[in-house]
């Protein structure tokens, strides 16, 4: 027994002794920020299908388009600038001048061919893969610093799908330099022409990066290096950004009053999500019966939660007042100001008039509802909103039953046959994106996922209403035009009361601000992958 | 030898203490209490344990600065009654402790007991069946149950039945191997009698000690378990009031509400600590050879 | 002996092919990767299109067949989180919870031992008490919230140890406790218990009338025998670790394969999942069969049984 514990011992010395030292608490060169996920941590833009991407590739690549720093939405990218054709079939993008990879080959058009054609390709798992496979038909070469992108049919929102702003499609990667080392050397080696250069990566760790010595168009990095540490647990995050172990720190908006009594600063990043409650189904033959289908109960539903409460004491003030569904302050082809006073009324609390409601249609004593809580990856904090929403309809008589499932159960119950989900309420959400249409397809249309009024087998006149209204927007090169469809199709939903907003989100991230210097955010986008590059040292700019 | 049979008694066993008399009171007493609580919950919360108001969240504990009496032990982030959701929450713990060490316990000691008893063929089936169940994951177990079934209190029953029937097995196998080769199982089995009332008559008695001691330090670990579980994501669901969940939605308040977590963790503490003790005393009192001393 | 082994590793084999199975069909019970890769706007010709990169569009008796034949020659398939081969995700992280492993055992050990022979000797008085006490602590303190205290009281307040992460020997300090101290109670109990069985049986009296003092015959002829059911718990206690490491590898950012293991459930990434499993379940195996041979050498009723 003493003899194998001393053999132990003795291990676990060794162990201990033979390991190579992990990257030191912050020194003042480095830049440290500690998320709550590193995604697939997989250095390659087609592996990776969801947002973390933005975390941890935003600082190696550059995407085709770019953001609007101040706004939010779409900016310049890879291409200072793009153009539609008069047919609308058609795009062309022109390139910065001077851009090169970290291996010093210039970045061209070429690379900006291939980098669309790897994403389209068969072993890309890309989430949008399909979607621009769906809307390319090919590619043009027309010189060094012009490409052009044809397209099927007209797709006024072709642009934006190629933003970092909304999703990782536009990353443009070496074409020369992966013809040469293969995918997977690629993979173990990456380049690309962003601000930061690939060093390391400890999976299920960290990941490091360097920067780059020469000016950068998104930037040059004030710090030399930058080290993204995965640490999963919350306290834990927050602890180390109090030790200065960490700059910055992922955080949740539960978790921001102890950030500030611990005298750190808080960074919002606003109109990251909208959180919504929504009604599925229940245009099927089995939720005839069911009192959700008054709409004086849905509205009802709605008047009874006081929304302000959720954003000053669940989001701990992070949080905005919502626009309608998938609607946001920077979004486009809608009509921002008519949107934003809608809401107010609208989504006003008034549990006097609720119950009223309640009573008018028969439900004075309440009802019994189903409400599934769930929270999508990256928002945990939609489980604390829904407890609050059902403590709200609570008490203007409804029997809850709340079922808390987590994500991966939930999801596929929303696909298909939605066996289990009819005539019941649910949390969702609609992640912070330029355009409200392509959101609007995917929850409403006849042929959609989501399909909540109505499937191509059974369409009613809403259904019907839905499709036409989406279809008048999709085709539309007209600015003025599409944004009047836009609006048209957001009041057909806002007044059903099937998908109802509940706040704004804001990204919240605790900072120290003895690591580094004041920053902002940029506005709808969560993750810092494309603020490193702008953050200055903290005796460059202080905090205020 | 009288003498030697007297410094042993003293000296290392100490007097026999099986008695009533020497009752732990106050383990006694923390579990009554924790009972009466449990049954009792309705009667006594102060307010519904799932009843929110936002304007009043946070609240400290009534004897610090800002609390009010209207909240004793202080409210939590959604403005919910922490007293209340504790008595409630009481109710809870003792469900699943009570089903999972019924269940568990149970099933790993008769296999323990067959296991260990019969060898050969039955006892390899028997422990590799152990391996294999004590090579999961309990997390696993209860995220795929939670899938199948839904989250909630059966769904964490069940998966700590599961962990927890391999573990009694084990560790009663391992005294039943000691216990075979006593003479009395010899002397048993020339006399006639049947594997199976070997088992019940003469094992059974000589593990109850082993048994009770995994049965007690367990009752902890069930409430342990739950608590990390729900620290994964895969614990009971809210709005039902579970310790386990209360601490770890405490755990981000540390400093600046440390009543959500250790209001709840204290309570944890203390039961565990009142069902270990007790326990002792229990073997002591059930331990036929300390009474014969 | 030899045949002893030989049969327990022919019956290893056979239970890890059982459990392959059991493995493959609960994972598949509990959901599909690609739900989780998707968006949650993606239709379901996306879906259909993930599914076919991934494989998994193919029939269940065919990816059961792939996977069994794969698993025969060592090939668990490509993590479909890391597009790496499972196996290579799981050794790029086993190290680091082996790292922890033996120094929570020792360390509990360490503890847990002078605890039991205290309580033992003294037994019924305050000292037992206590010592009964002090392990208790241990296992009536959720660990992940253990974890956060020490990190609070220790990184935040005083400022002594890093809050967290791998790094030099002061690394190890936090998660060691936190990994370390569940453990003490149960080996302490069992120390104790079985000291006392040990100290009551006939060769113990014997060595007391050959008049050996207290000290040697408590340390030297008592507490090996009551080491033995400590021992068979040992195995337990490993497999608990590496499987309950999972908690404080969250806490302390520890990336191991307690952590790994949560995230392949999570994102129901199931070559990752199976690998993780079976791998696990052949290191457990082979600590158990370790055990037994360990015990049949500690106890001789065991080995002439």
């Amino acid at each position: 027994m003493r003899t194998w514990s001393l053999l132990a011992l003795a291990l676990s010395g060794l162990l201990v002794a033979g390991e190579p030292s992990s990257a030191r608490a912050a020194d003042k060169d480095t830049l440290v920020i500690a998320l709550d996920t590193l995604g697939a941590q997989v250095m390659d833009p087609i592996m990776d299908t969801r947002a973390p991407h933005a975390h941890y590739q935003a600082p190696i690549w550059d995407s085709l388009v770019g953001f609007d720093l101040e706004n939010g939405g779409i900016g310049p990218g890879v291409a200072e600038r793009w153009q539609l054709a008069a047919d609308g079939q058609s795009w062309t993008f022109y390139l910065r001048k001077g851009q090169r990879f970290h291996n010093g080959d210039p970045l061209t058009a070429q690379d900006v061919k291939f980098s669309l054609e790897r994403v389209m390709s068969p072993e890309s798992i890309s989430s949008g893969a399909a979607a621009l496979r769906r809307a390319v038909d090919r590619i043009e070469v027309v010189d060094d610093l012009t490409v052009r992108v044809h397209t099927k049919g007209v797709i006024p929102q072709f642009v934006a799908s190629l933003s970092r702003a909304v999703f990782m499609e536009g990353s443009v990667m070496p074409k020369k330099y992966i013809e040469t080392v293969g995918a997977k050397g690629f993979r173990e080696r990456p380049i690309g022409s962003g601000p930061w250069k690939f060093v390391r990566s400890v999976p299920g760790d960290r990941i490091e990066y360097e920067a780059v010595t020469y000016p950068h168009w998104r930037g040059t990095p004030q710090f030399k290096r930058l080290t993204l540490l995965l640490v999963p647990e919350q306290s834990t995050r927050l602890a180390m950004v109090r030790t200065g172990e960490a700059a910055i720190a992922s955080i949740g908006p539960e978790a921001v009053k102890e950030a500030r009594a611990g005298g750190m600063k808080i960074v919002s990043v606003p109109g990251t999500m909208q959180a919504v409650y929504q009604f599925w189904g229940l245009y099927r033959p089995e939720a005839k019966g069911s009192p959700l289908n008054d709409i004086r109960v849905r509205e009802a539903l709605s008047l009874a939660i006081d929304r302000q409460q959720i954003i000053d004491h669940v989001m701990g003030k992070e949080a905005r007042w919502p626009m309608p569904f998938a609607a946001f302050r920077y979004s486009s082809d809608m009509t921002v100001p008519r949107w934003d006073d809608w809401s107010r009324t609208a989504l006003r609390y008034d549990p006097a008039r609720a119950k009223q409601l309640l009573a008018e249609a028969g439900h004075a004593n309440g009802f019994r509802l189903t409400f599934w809580n769930t929270a999508l990856p990256g928002t945990p904090f939609m489980v604390p909103i829904g407890e609050a929403v059902a403590g709200f309809w609570e008490k203007i008589g409804v029997k809850v039953e709340m079922k808390t499932v987590e994500w991966g159960a939930f999801d596929p119950m929303g696909r298909g046959e939605q066996k289990g989900l009819v005539g019941t309420a649910s949390m969702f959400r609609t992640a912070g994106r330029p355009e409200p249409t392509p959101r609007y397809a995917t929850s409403f249309v006849s042929k959609s996922v989501q399909h909540l009024f109505g499937d191509p087998q059974n369409c009613p006149a809403l259904c019907a209403d839905a499709d036409k209204a989406y279809e008048a927007i999709v085709a539309e090169k007209d600015d003025a035009k599409r944004t009047a469809a836009t609006n048209r199709m957001i009041e057909l939903v806002a007044k059903t009361w099937i998908a109802v907003p509940i706040v704004e989100g804001m990204g919240t991230w605790a900072v120290n601000p003895k690591n580094v210097g004041y920053f902002k955010p940029i506005p709808g986008r969560h993750e810092f992958g494309d603020v490193t590059e702008r953050m200055p040292r903290p005796e460059q700019k202080p905090w205020p | 030898m009288a003498r030697v049979e007297e410094r042993i008694d003293e000296s290392a066993l100490g007097r026999p203490r099986g008695d009533l008399a020497r009752l732990p009171w106050v383990s006694f007493a923390i579990i009554a209490v924790l009972v009466l609580v449990a049954v009792l919950a309705p009667l006594i919360a102060p307010h519904s344990p799932t009843e929110q108001s936002l304007p009043d969240k946070l609240l400290p504990p009534a004897w610090e600065a800002g609390g009010s009496a209207r909240h004793l032990l202080g409210t939590d982030v959604l403005g919910r009654d922490v007293l209340s959701r504790l008595i409630y929450g009481a109710r809870v713990s003792l469900i699943v402790a009570a089903v999972a060490l019924l269940a568990g316990g149970g099933i790993g000691l008769i296999v323990g007991i067959v296991s260990g008893y019969l060898g050969g063929r039955t006892d390899s089936f028997l422990m590799r069946s152990v391996d294999a169940t004590l090579t999961f994951p309990t997390i696993l177990i209860a995220l795929l149950l939670a899938v199948s079934l839904g989250p909630g209190l059966r769904t964490i029953a069940i998966a700590i039945t599961v962990l927890i029937w391999a573990r009694f097995a084990r560790v009663v196998r391992g005294e039943v191997l000691a216990v075979k080769t006593r003479d009395f199982v010899a002397l048993a089995r020339v006399h006639g009698c049947s594997h199976l009332r070997i088992m019940a008559v003469h094992i059974v008695p000589n593990v109850l000690n082993t048994f009770m001691v995994l049965l007690t330090l367990h009752i902890g670990f069930v409430i342990i378990v739950e608590a990390s579980l729900s620290f994964l994501g895969a614990g009971i669901p809210p709005p039902t009031p579970s310790w386990g969940q209360m601490v770890s939605d405490g755990r981000s308040h540390i400093a600046s509400a440390w009543w959500l977590s250790v209001v709840p963790g204290a309570a944890i503490m203390l039961v565990v600590l009142a069902f270990n003790l007790f326990g002792d005393w229990l073997r002591d009192w059930l331990d036929p050879r300390l009474r014969q001393v | 002996m030899q045949r002893f082994v030989l049969r327990r590793l022919a019956q290893s084999v056979l239970l890890l092919f059982v459990l392959a199975l059991i493995v493959f069909a609960l994972a598949r019970v509990s959901g599909n990767p690609a739900d989780l890769l998707l968006r949650e706007d993606a239709t379901q010709e996306d879906r259909a299109h993930l599914l076919r990169a991934l494989g998994l569009d193919r029939p269940i008796h065919e990816q059961l067949y792939l996977f069994l034949a794969g698993a025969l020659r060592g090939d668990l398939g490509e993590s479909i989180r890391y597009r790496k081969p499972a196996t290579e995700v799981f050794f790029e992280r086993l190290p680091n919870t082996l790292r922890l492993l033996p120094l929570a055992m020792v360390g509990a050990l360490a503890l847990a031992i002078p605890l039991g022979v205290l309580a033992a000797v003294y037994r019924g008085t305050l000292v037992d008490r206590v010592s009964g006490a002090v392990a208790v602590l241990g296992i009536a303190t959720p660990s992940f919230w253990l974890g956060i205290v020490l990190i609070y009281v220790f990184s935040i307040r005083l400022g002594l140890l890093p809050s967290s992460r791998m790094g030099g020997p002061s690394h190890y300090v936090l998660p060691t406790i936190t990994l370390g101290l569940f453990l003490v109670a149960g080996m302490m109990r069992l120390v104790r218990s079985s000291l006392l069985e040990v100290m009551g049986s006939e060769f113990v009296k014997l060595a007391r009338l050959k008049g050996l003092s207290q000290t040697v015959v408590i340390w030297k002829h008592c507490l090996r025998n009551a080491l033995i059911p400590v021992t068979t718990l040992f195995g337990v206690y490993f497999a608990l670790l590496i499987t309950g490491a999972i908690v404080t590898e969250t806490v302390f950012a520890w990336p191991g394969v307690g952590r790994l293991t949560y995230e392949a459930v999570i994102f129901r990434d199931y070559p990752l999942l199976q690998a993780v499993i079976l791998l696990k379940a052949i290191i457990v195996l082979g600590v158990n069969l370790g055990v037994d041979i360990l015990y049949a050498y500690l106890d001789p009723r065991v080995r002439y049984a």
